[in-house]
């Protein structure tokens, strides 16, 4: 069921009128579920389909509810293990080429997020950090939620859990800003990401149909790669500012997923604003057991700084190669990790030759700092890459544009978005004092929705131009 | 002691109704917003672009037209303006892939068949499914009186035999929709479901519901045009494609052998390397009865291809042995009549390796137009006599009387 559908439009606003029809918590999970149940079977055309993804989910549900009864260290790395080889092995990852899959196609959509969220409630459990033994009804809506069943965002389960114990009241001002959210979102999805799609899709033809390396194919690599970016970052944050708003009127309110990444002043920043709950998820379940265990084992103080710089490149590396089964994911990881542990090191290089304070006011300085976003910008926009080849393709695209060819474009996207950012940005602060006094007349119950409603008629006039409503890109992650 | 339960019971039911009702309150208010800013938006386009209706009594529908038209793109100007032929005079409609439109000047078919209406409804890229929905399309806004003065010339060749599932598979659309599918769904005229399309408009509320998306049309030529100027330059800079050529260029081109193998290798892709679609001729054939059981009338015309295209494509032979077949089998049929315009396959008179150089249209125009006039004639001889006939069978009765 597409985000932009019919159906899907249906599904909401059925789930969410039923849910204050059965506003009480068991009312409200109840419908959650029926509507969750809804949504997985959409993707289904046969019955078979669903049984591995049944079959992991009550795995995964036995794993919980033992852990919870025995808590251990062996009991959690026996559930944890187990858990991980069952979705590698479902997921048919292409490093197990040769070994014998299910001989019929199967969901695997969703897949990730169950693995996350049974991840962080197995450790929870073990750790004690549970209210409560968990039902099965809240162990499907926790991780089967229609809202966050394909891309997150990973809420916690005891906010999940707070949540839905809470009574659900929604005055005016709620509702409106559920309303308002949701069709940002649509905004986002369906116009901005939809326009950048379109320009990507011609220019990604053209840049695979060209063979002249320089400048053409560095230039249309550059503005490709860009343009994806800026049309990933509307097609996930769009989805997120839908189920977001959503979230509100059935009274799950979703943890936020985005704030505003491309001001990141560099890579590390930036991945504290763009995917929020899954990169405090890897921070939480990998780069801290991983850098406390490094920490264990290495003496020499001299050395502690750097351990920051391996875990963070085999953080990025998991979390890179999480995002697809094929080898092109695996230098997407590598990518990542690289810029990361750059960075990282980067950070502590300087540090130690400049000084704390020199370092401080480097990084202060509006040249350098802007260039820094411009190139977070462009190196996200560069390992992004890996999203719209494949192996073959990153290949061929290596040897039309050369490693000079290559550098060149991360150079000119760091230049160009540095620029734009910084421009955007002076725009913004320009304006915002400006335009209080205009919001402020706008606020009005009727005003309000009349801008509303503008920015409805400019979804529907806008997605009547493209043949297709994009598809949600994470939902093949 | 109050019974809690009880009491929690009632909070959450008040909660739940108060929620409800500023939900359902807030949904009336932005719909009522947009229907009201909608009706405006449409006030201010019908007053600045007025609505404009393609095909008049003395000028038949032209798609070669469409870009300089409201709809701007073939199949849109097919869907939405197929309405001004639901008339009950002699109508002449050529559909077709890109040569019938390149092919088949609209005016000059017309000076040279005067006694019937000319619409050149060929669209781009089209195959026989096309073809068809474009026929059923047409016939869909007809009165059945009206679809016995249709003739539908088609123009046929290799190429409109692609089969649906490569010709309709391309990533920015649903797999299988063709153009013309496209133009259905996006105002939400039909609806989309797992045997095709289904109408969600009557077709006789056309006229109604373009006036509804009137303003969609209108931003939609704005878009483009501000789009085509801002990005014109970027596009030349960034295309491999040659831009647009005038008539004198087409006339005189000249192929050289590697376009023609480019072009060779591009149809090979076109056809998805495998073999011409049976199921497409038997679409055609389907298409054919169609039209005759409504009254209609059929011309098959074999267009011509450069004969270095012919020579050297794998699909032109496989398409002749089919096309004989199809014009052995319809060849005895009363409404349906065949024409071959293999004599005009000289390699020059082509500006690539499908379409005709503007120089030729003339050409193309009269052999139409004689096959055409040829049929018109059989077939007013035929009425004539059916009326004599008629006439003689009434005379014989009242004098048996």
């Amino acid at each position: 069921m597409a985000f932009t559908s019919f159906n899907f439009l249906a599904l909401v606003t059925l789930v969410v009128l039923l849910t204050q029809c059965f506003a009480s918590p068991l009312g409200r999970s109840l419908v959650l579920a029926a509507g969750s149940a809804v949504f997985v079977a959409s993707y289904l055309t046969s019955p078979l389909q669903i049984v591995p993804l049944a079959a992991f989910l009550a795995l995964c549900y036995g794993m919980v509810v033992w852990v919870q009864a025995r808590p251990s260290r062996a009991a959690l790395a026996i559930s944890i293990s187990l858990v991980v080889a069952s979705f590698i092995y479902l997921k048919k990852f292409s490093f197990l080429d040769g070994i014998a899959t299910l001989p019929f196609p199967y969901l695997v959509i969703g897949l990730s997020y169950i693995l996350f969220r049974v991840i962080h409630i197995l450790v929870d459990a073990c750790q004690g950090g549970l209210p409560a033994k968990i039902g099965l009804l809240a162990f499907f809506n926790y991780t089967s939620n229609f809202l966050a069943f394909v891309s997150g965002p990973i809420q916690r389960f005891q906010d999940y859990a707070e949540r839905c114990a809470a009574p659900l009241v929604l005055d005016e001002e709620k509702v409106f800003a559920a309303f308002s959210r949701a069709i940002t979102g649509f905004v986002k999805l369906a116009i901005v990401s939809a326009v950048a799609n379109y320009f990507f899709g011609s220019l990604s033809a053209q840049l695979f149909a060209t063979s002249d390396a320089w400048p053409k194919a560095v230039a249309i690599y550059a503005l490709a790669a860009s343009i994806y970016t800026i049309y990933l970052y509307y097609n996930f944050a769009g989805y997120m500012d839908i189920v977001i708003g959503v979230s509100w009127l059935i009274g799950l309110d979703l943890p936020e997923n985005f704030n505003k990444p491309f001001s990141s002043r560099n890579f590390l920043e930036f991945w504290s604003r763009w995917h929020m709950t899954l990169s405090d998820w890897f921070k939480l379940y990998v780069f801290n057991p991983l850098l406390k265990s490094m920490a264990m084992r290495v003496e020499s103080p001299a050395l502690q700084p750097y351990l920051g710089v391996i875990a963070f490149f085999v953080t990025f590396l998991i979390m890179g190669m999480w995002h697809g089964t094929t080898n092109v994911f695996l230098v997407y990881g590598l990518l990542l990790g690289a810029a990361a542990s750059a960075n990282k090191f980067w950070q502590i290089n300087m540090t130690k030759r400049l000084g704390k304070q020199r370092y401080k006011a480097l990084a202060a300085n509006p040249l350098y700092a802007w260039f820094c976003t411009g190139l977070t910008f462009a190196f996200f926009a560069l390992a992004l890459t890996c999203f719209w080849t494949d192996m073959a393709q990153l290949q061929g695209l290596v040897r039309l544009l050369g490693i000079g060819g290559i550098l060149a474009a991360l150079l000119a996207m760091a230049v160009v978005a540095g620029v734009l950012l910084m421009a955007g940005h002076a725009l913004t602060s320009w304006l915002t004092p400006r335009i209080e006094g205009w919001s402020n007349a706008t606020r009005g119950f009727v005003a309000r929705n009349l801008l509303l409603g503008t920015r409805v008629l400019g979804i529907a006039v806008v997605a009547s131009f493209f043949h297709k409503a994009p598809e949600f890109v994470y939902r093949a992650f | 002691m109050p019974d809690t339960s009880a009491n929690d019971m009632d909070r959450t039911m008040n909660s739940g109704a108060t929620n409800l009702a500023t939900i359902l309150k807030q949904f009336g208010m932005l719909l009522v917003s947009v229907l009201m800013l909608y009706a405006i938006v449409l006030a201010i386009t019908l007053a600045l672009v007025p609505l404009q209706e393609e095909g008049t009594s003395t000028e038949g529908l032209d798609t070669a037209r469409a870009g300089n038209s409201l709809y701007l793109t073939e199949p849109k100007y097919v869907f939405l303006g197929r309405t001004a032929l639901n008339t009950e005079s002699d109508k002449i409609i050529l559909v077709g892939a890109s040569n019938v439109v390149v092919g088949f000047k609209q005016a000059q078919v017309q000076q040279l068949v005067p006694g019937a209406q000319i619409n050149n409804l060929g669209v781009g890229g089209s195959n026989i499914t096309q073809v068809r929905e474009i026929v059923d399309l047409v016939q869909d806004v007809q009165t059945p009186a009206a679809r016995q003065h249709n003739t539908f010339v088609i123009g046929m060749w290799y190429g409109l035999f692609a089969d649906d599932d490569v010709r309709w598979n391309t990533p920015d659309r649903h797999a299988g929709d063709t153009d013309l599918d496209i133009e259905r769904y996006r105002y939400g005229f039909f609806r989309r479901s797992e045997s095709g399309p289904v109408p969600l408009l009557p077709a006789r509320y056309l006229d109604v519901g373009k006036t509804l998306i009137h303003p969609y049309l209108v931003i939609d030529g704005l878009a483009r045009d501000v789009a085509n100027n801002l990005t014109r330059s970027l596009r030349q800079s960034v295309s491999t494609k040659a831009s647009g050529i005038t008539d004198a260029q087409r006339n005189a081109v000249v192929l050289s052998e590697n376009q023609k193998q480019r072009y060779l290798d591009f149809w090979a892709d076109y056809m998805g390397h495998k073999p011409l679609s049976r199921q497409q001729f038997a679409v055609l054939r389907e298409l054919i009865d169609s039209i005759v059981a409504n009254g209609g009338r059929v011309v098959l015309v074999d267009l011509p291809l450069p004969a270095w295209h012919a020579e050297r494509s794998p699909y032109f032979a496989e398409y002749q042995q089919y096309k004989q077949q199809l014009f052995a089998e319809t060849g005895n049929a009363l409404h349906v009549s065949t024409v071959s315009m293999h004599g005009g396959n000289a390699d020059e008179n082509f500006s690539d390796e499908v379409h005709p150089k503007p120089r030729v249209t003339p050409a193309w125009a009269q052999q139409l137009a004689s096959a055409l006039n040829a049929q018109r004639s059989t077939a007013a001889q035929a009425l004539t006599q059916d009326r004599l006939t008629h006439n003689s069978i009434q005379q014989s009765a009242r004098q048996a009387d």
